[in-house]
């Protein structure tokens, strides 16, 4: 889209190029509001973080931070980062691994059933999860599972997330058999042809699917919530609830510390990732 | 592509496989070497009651040497779907804290130990008897009351007397506090309090101002749609006259006391319990205070002591002595009641209340001296709630919102409210 | 389907035919690689799957033993209980509101950071930022603050609080979901990458102005992604809990005008106890779903457009 049109449009271009800016500008604006809401309360004093509807505390209350530095219940806030940090990073290595095996046998190879299966998969997706919620918990209790890591990272492995193997199916859709024919003709199975060939190329929905994987996984509570009973298992997001007590006084300002807090590992880990989703097609072996 | 990259990527995929698999492994299993019975112990709360709780729970393992105690708290939303489903897994802790709404589903569904059975090492003589009969559902005491705490009007005792309308006292009845409602919102321009129509508990509380119930010995439904009609159009009628908070207000009630109208500033009053109401001290400085609920019109009251929260042992304990010693500790231990304090409302241990009453400060001790000030003149609790109850809180809330929003009249909510009720509570 | 200069992938005179594997052989490949899914689709998905199903058609109230009631749970859902209706309704309304706004604002992001030169990784991660929040209690918190009578909102429009009255808390929940777009927008960026650029520079040396360029090699070559993205938020939007449950506090309110389909589910099922009639209200959802997306698929064949297919 580049090289043709821009030699002779180079003028007009660049007012189009401001107003592209400024509209995101303008557009962010409104889309960070509530983070800098987010930010502003953690820092408020007791008083204000509900009854106050303005954006800027009276002054600044510190003191919210040092009490989620503590941690929860005797466990040190490190010791949950690291809990958290250990099951997303599960998850993601799991689901990149098995949701990807599964997507290239749907997209490429042919078997019986393929149908029938790839139906089924999707719906899976359809079911709301509460309905499945009790089953799972027993079939994990059975296995002496529970109060583990086990059951928040082992489906993970088992490709149980369809999300990711849809959208890994439709990546493969979309990518030209050429290479794969060229393969084949030289003796590639398929197994040579997955590894070398298709993973690379299907490299930006990996990328997608480990940082949905993470966050998602990061923040996902209620699960994390009836498998994890010791306190020092527990995950940053599920003692950020421990703030929060209805019957009883509750902690809100120390709960939106906790927040921005639990909220700067995912923010690194999608800077950090995000970058590889830039190289998309452009350095692969397309042409080759 | 292949190259330096998947190198570094396959390293710490296995480094991080081996951290996983080493995560996995630990901490599962019940009993720690060496002999020692483990129990496990959960309740909900704030960091502050786990604090304590904790620093009781270790002066119990050091008079108990054998006994290994595991503690696991949450909020107490989470706390209930996370005991709901441990329990349903036939996994629930070996001791844990129930609400008095849920005694009844807990106990009928076989999840809970019957306690007389541990009586030589779990003393109740020196609890309320009253009380006591709380935690027992078809003769059998599945569960001990663990505190006890009442309803109370509690209000921003500045605002108040800068309004010159004459402050609550004792024996009020509900035309009173009508009257106090209407005269405050005169004086203030703001309501006077929350409107208590979609709050089950002060339905409750007028109910038996007039010598009715909730729920009948056998657990059908102690009142008819006519009584519930004549509440929602009273507190309705105040509504509308901008005496009590409006709807807007009213539906965002979330059970923390930031969220109520008094808690935001746009009232005067509240109706709650009277422990949680010390979460009103951080957000008005200038001092609040608690006064009783109002009675009935021939003065005959309508609130009672409330047991806070129970403790409970499974059914499934492997270790129902020990459980039950942990459950005695708690309840009946001196050094424990002056650990503990008033954190999960007064002690129930008669001796134990008059033991720590002059040790405990500030709201701990308005709330005690509350609850003195009406010990004596309340009628005894009724037994726990059956188990559909815990739907039907939400439903009153919710056939309330149809009437304060102007969608429905008193009487169609009322009739709505009765009919699911009563297919609740049948079911 | 309009089919300038694009190579399809099928029609290529080849000189000599690839080896075929025998047919027992590709099939064992295939399972190799299926092996993982198919452990857990059995065990962790199909099982419980079919146990919700049996308590569909029971009476369980998740401490007593289940006991076969037939098809009383559906009779009483769709005849006697104008709450489930409600429910049905609020979540239709948010399903039409929130996932063409979503999907709409995703794409606009995305067409727009993919033609930037400059600041292309900050924008994009300041407009994911908000997917990083999940609906978590402080976001909630905020959210309802901000939609609040003397809120942000109303101070900016004078619309006074949209969270407390009826009409208009659904669009704050709506809103919640449609702000947290990030995630189809990143998603709708991989594909764009994925675009090979000689298809542009063929269509611009052919003369196709910008926005021809955008009908006939963008939307086509994006097809596949933005059909997956139209598919699973569709699946989503109709199961939406956590932003409900969050802005009206887990209630629904106010007024039950947020008490979408799965939050009364959860209501019935974990607050009330009804776990059978909860399972009974999920495989509802699950057939309309499955309708839906049936639907979906069928009308596929006429839009989307694989690259590796040829025309379907």
């Amino acid at each position: 889209m580049t090289s043709v049109s821009t030699a002779a449009a180079r003028k007009p271009v660049r007012w189009g190029r401001v107003a592209l800016h400024l509209g995101c500008l303008a557009a962010l604006l409104v889309m960070l509001y509530p983070l800098a809401w987010l930010l502003a309360t953690s820092l408020k004093p007791a008083d204000e973080v509900i009854a106050s509807l303005d954006l800027l505390p009276s002054h600044l209350e510190w003191s919210n931070y040092k009490t989620a530095f503590e941690g929860v219940n005797d466990v040190s806030i490190w010791r949950l980062l690291s809990n958290s940090l250990l099951i997303a990073g599960g998850a993601v290595l799991g689901n990149v691994i098995s949701c990807s095996l599964a997507a290239y046998a749907f997209a490429r190879l042919r078997f019986r059933f393929r149908g029938p299966m790839f139906a089924f998969m999707i719906a899976t997706i359809m079911l709301p999860h509460h309905a499945i919620l009790i089953p799972q918990y027993i079939i994990f209790n059975k296995l002496g599972l529970v109060n583990t890591y086990w059951p928040l990272i082992l489906p993970k492995f088992l490709a149980t997330e369809a999300f990711f193997v849809f959208l890994i199916v439709q990546f493969m859709r979309g990518l030209p058999r050429e290479l794969e024919e060229a393969a084949r003709i030289d003796g590639c199975g398929p197994f040579r042809s997955f590894f070398q060939i298709v993973l690379p190329l299907t490299r930006p929905a990996l990328i997608t699917t480990a940082i949905f994987t993470f966050i998602w996984t990061w923040n996902d509570f209620f699960t994390q919530l009836i498998y994890l009973f010791d306190p020092d298992k527990f995950t940053l997001t599920l003692a950020l609830r421990s703030f929060v007590d209805a019957s009883s006084q509750s902690a809100f300002g120390p709960m939106f510390a906790m927040s921005v807090i639990a909220l700067l590992p995912i923010v690194l880990f999608f800077l950090a990732f995000q970058r590889f989703l830039v190289e998309g097609m452009a350095s692969s072996g397309l042409k080759g | 592509m292949p190259g330096h990259r998947t190198k570094g990527f396959c390293a710490s995929a296995v480094a991080l496989a081996l951290c996983v698999l080493a995560a996995g492994c630990g901490g599962s299993g019940e009993s720690v070497g060496g002999g020692k019975v483990v129990l496990r112990y959960t309740w909900w709360g704030n960091p502050d009651r786990a604090e304590r709780t904790e620093q009781a729970v270790a002066l119990f393992e050091k008079q108990h040497p054998n006994i290994s105690v595991r503690t696991s708290f949450s909020g107490y939303d989470a706390y209930k779907q996370k005991l709901a489903v441990q329990a349903t897994g036939g996994d629930a802790p070996d001791v844990m804290q129930l609400d008095y709404r849920q005694i009844d589903q807990y106990a009928s569904g076989g999840v809970l130990l019957d306690l007389a059975k541990q009586k030589t090492v779990l003393r109740t003589s020196e609890i309320d008897s009253g009380l006591l009969a709380t935690g027992r559902v078809d003769g059998t005491q599945y569960a001990i009351p663990q505190g006890r705490g009442t309803e109370t009007v509690v209000y921003d005792v500045k605002t108040w007397k800068d309004s010159g309308v004459p402050l609550p006292k004792q024996g009020w009845t509900w035309d009173d506090w009508a009257d106090t409602m209407r005269a405050l919102k005169k004086k203030t321009g703001q309501p006077g309090a929350t409107d208590p129509g979609q709050n089950e508990d002060a339905f409750e509380v007028w109910l038996r101002g007039q010598g009715k119930a909730l729920y009948t010995k056998s657990g059908e439904l102690g009142f008819t749609a006519d009584d519930l009609t004549k509440w929602w159009t009273f507190t309705d009628q105040l509504r509308r006259e901008k005496a009590v908070s409006p709807a807007e207000q009213t539906t965002q009630l979330d059970g923390s006391v930031e969220n109520t109208p008094l808690g935001r500033g746009k009232a005067t009053a509240d109706n709650n319990w009277d422990a949680p109401s010390s979460g009103y001290l951080a957000i008005i400085p200038t001092g609040i205070a608690l006064s009783p609920m109002p009675s009935g019109s021939d003065g005959t009251p309508g609130q009672y002591f409330k047991p806070s929260m129970f403790l409970g042992v499974s059914a499934h304990t492997g270790h129902a002595k020990e459980a039950a010693q942990l459950v005695d500790f708690l309840l009946n231990d001196e050094a424990a009641a002056k650990i503990l304090g008033a954190t999960r409302g007064i002690p129930v241990n008669e001796s134990l209340r008059e033991q720590t009453a002059p040790l405990l400060k500030d709201f701990d001790k308005t709330v005690a001296d509350y609850q003195a000030s009406l010990e004596g003149k309340l009628k005894d609790p009724p037994q726990a709630p059956p188990s559909g109850d815990n739907a039907l809180q939400t439903t009153f809330q919710r056939d309330y919102d149809q009437v304060s929003y102007g969608r429905m009249s008193p009487r169609a909510a009322a009739e709505n409210y009765v009919t699911e009720a009563k297919a609740e509570l049948r079911s | 389907m309009t089919t300038t200069a694009i190579p399809t992938g099928e029609k290529r005179a080849t000189a000599t035919t690839p080896k075929r594997r025998p047919r027992r052989q590709r099939e064992g490949a295939a399972w190799v690689f299926l092996s993982p899914w198919v452990l857990g689709a059995s065990v962790l998905t199909l099982l419980p799957m079919a146990v919700s199903l049996y308590l569909s058609f029971t009476d369980y109230n998740l401490f007593d033993p289940p006991h076969w009631v037939g098809l009383r749970n559906y009779t009483q859902m769709f005849t006697e209980d104008p709450r489930y209706w409600r429910s049905v309704w609020t979540t239709l309304t948010y399903v039409v509101i929130a996932v063409p706004l979503q999907l709409a604002l995703a794409l606009v992001v995305a067409l727009a950071l993919k033609s930037m030169k400059r600041g292309k990784g900050f924008y994009r991660s300041a407009f994911y930022a908000p997917s990083l929040l999940g609906a978590s209690m402080s976001i909630a918190l905020v959210w309802r603050a901000v939609f609040n009578d003397g809120g942000t909102v109303d101070n900016l429009f004078g619309t006074g609080g949209w969270v407390n009255k009826p009409g208009w808390a659904l669009l704050a929940v709506a809103l919640l979901t449609v702000w947290q777009f990030g995630a189809p927008m990143v998603i709708f960026l991989a594909g764009l990458q994925q675009i090979p650029a000689e298809l542009y520079e063929a269509a611009a040396v052919d003369g196709a102005g910008r926005w021809r360029q955008f009908v006939s090699v963008t939307v086509p070559m994006l097809s596949p992604v933005l059909f997956f993205n139209l598919v699973l938020q569709t699946i989503q939007a109709f199961q939406v809990f956590t932003p409900a449950f969050a802005v009206s506090a887990g209630k629904g309110g106010p007024a039950d005008s947020t008490l979408v389909y799965t939050m009364y589910l959860y209501d019935r099922g974990f607050v009330a106890s009804h776990m059978g009639y909860a399972s009974a209200m999920a495989w509802v959802l699950l057939l309309v779903i499955g309708v839906v997306t049936a639907v979906l698929f069928r009308t596929s064949r006429s839009w989307v457009f694989y690259a590796s297919e040829g025309e379907r």
